[in-house]
């Protein structure tokens, strides 16, 4: 009787450790920077760069049925490789920028460097917005439909594969 | 920031007690916090620019009396909960909660029978 509870014990106790081992291992505990992606956009309220006085909220004020946010800042060096890509994106769909951590006037002259993509462009002066969208650094970007829900979201320059994905969503 | 920063040293000043507790809070959380861009850091080793940033949103959602669980969702809903380091109690991380508890019972039991046994044996 004391080795049959022996044994049913040591059995019960190896499939205990197997099942908790095996979902364990199933489950994807890595850091995974798309956390947001499929949920509503947080309400944002962007100060425009050029004039202090015209705010805009997103993503309630955005009557289209997309727009891309873009995370970027004159300082980084990625931003400038994304730019032309953005540059070819910009008719085809309404670009926010969300313009962080950056002295204005050398934003304004990387705009005028490289030319202006953005349909509206709003100032993240201490990251806060970056955060409440669950941004990790910039450059980024995020698609958003009409409802609000972030559909696509990039971490990194956009590239030549991500600008096809992009136009093949809101084709 | 600038505000949030002078409105602390105000509080610091005219009531230390309660500051030097929200601070203690504060740096308990932030030991509590991964910093997601650097290699296995805690909020409060980090000197990153995305630790700086969110520590600076931590600091305001405190002084706007948001409590822990609040800011902890907070930063679950945007980052996963791959951001805080003790995982919260869920359906999918139970297992992980009670199996010391569990081994722990069986332990104890197993440790009781054995005592009886030898109680026994040495009786009879």
């Amino acid at each position: 009787m004391k080795k049959n509870f022996k044994i049913i014990f040591l059995v019960l106790a190896a499939i205990l450790f197997f099942v908790t081992f095996y979902y364990a291992l199933k489950i994807n505990n890595k850091n995974n920077p798309k956390v947001m992606l499929n949920k509503v956009l947080p309400t944002i309220e962007l100060v425009s760069l050029e004039d202090k006085t015209t705010k805009i909220f997103l993503p309630m004020e955005n009557k289209d049925k997309y727009f891309l946010l873009n995370i970027w800042s004159s300082w980084c060096v990625p931003c400038r490789d994304e730019h032309q890509i953005l540059s070819k994106l910009k008719d085809k769909i309404k670009i926010y920028g969300i313009n962080y951590k950056d002295d204005p006037s050398n934003a304004v002259s990387f705009l005028n460097e490289l030319g202006n993509p953005f349909y509206f462009i709003g100032t993240d002066r201490n990251g806060s917005i970056s955060i409440e969208i669950g941004a990790y650094g910039i450059p980024e970007t995020y698609l958003v439909n009409s409802q609000g829900i972030i559909i696509f979201k990039h971490v990194g320059p956009i590239n030549n594969r991500v600008y096809s994905e992009i136009n093949k969503i809101i084709k | 920031m600038r505000s949030v920063s002078f409105v602390t040293l105000f509080f610091l000043f005219v009531f230390p007690q309660i500051c030097l507790s929200l601070i203690e809070r504060e740096v308990d959380m932030y030991k509590n916090i991964r910093c997601l861009v650097c290699q296995g850091q805690s909020l409060n080793d980090s000197n990153s620019d995305f630790a700086k940033d969110l520590k600076q949103v931590i600091k305001k959602k405190i002084l706007e009396k948001k409590t822990n669980k609040e800011i902890y969702e907070y930063l679950t809903d945007r980052y996963g909960d791959w951001i805080l380091f003790n995982p919260p109690l869920k359906k999918s991380t139970i297992l992980l909660w009670a199996i010391p508890g569990i081994f722990f019972l069986l332990g104890a039991i197993l440790l009781i029978k054995k005592t009886q046994l030898t109680t026994l044996n040495r009786d009879n």
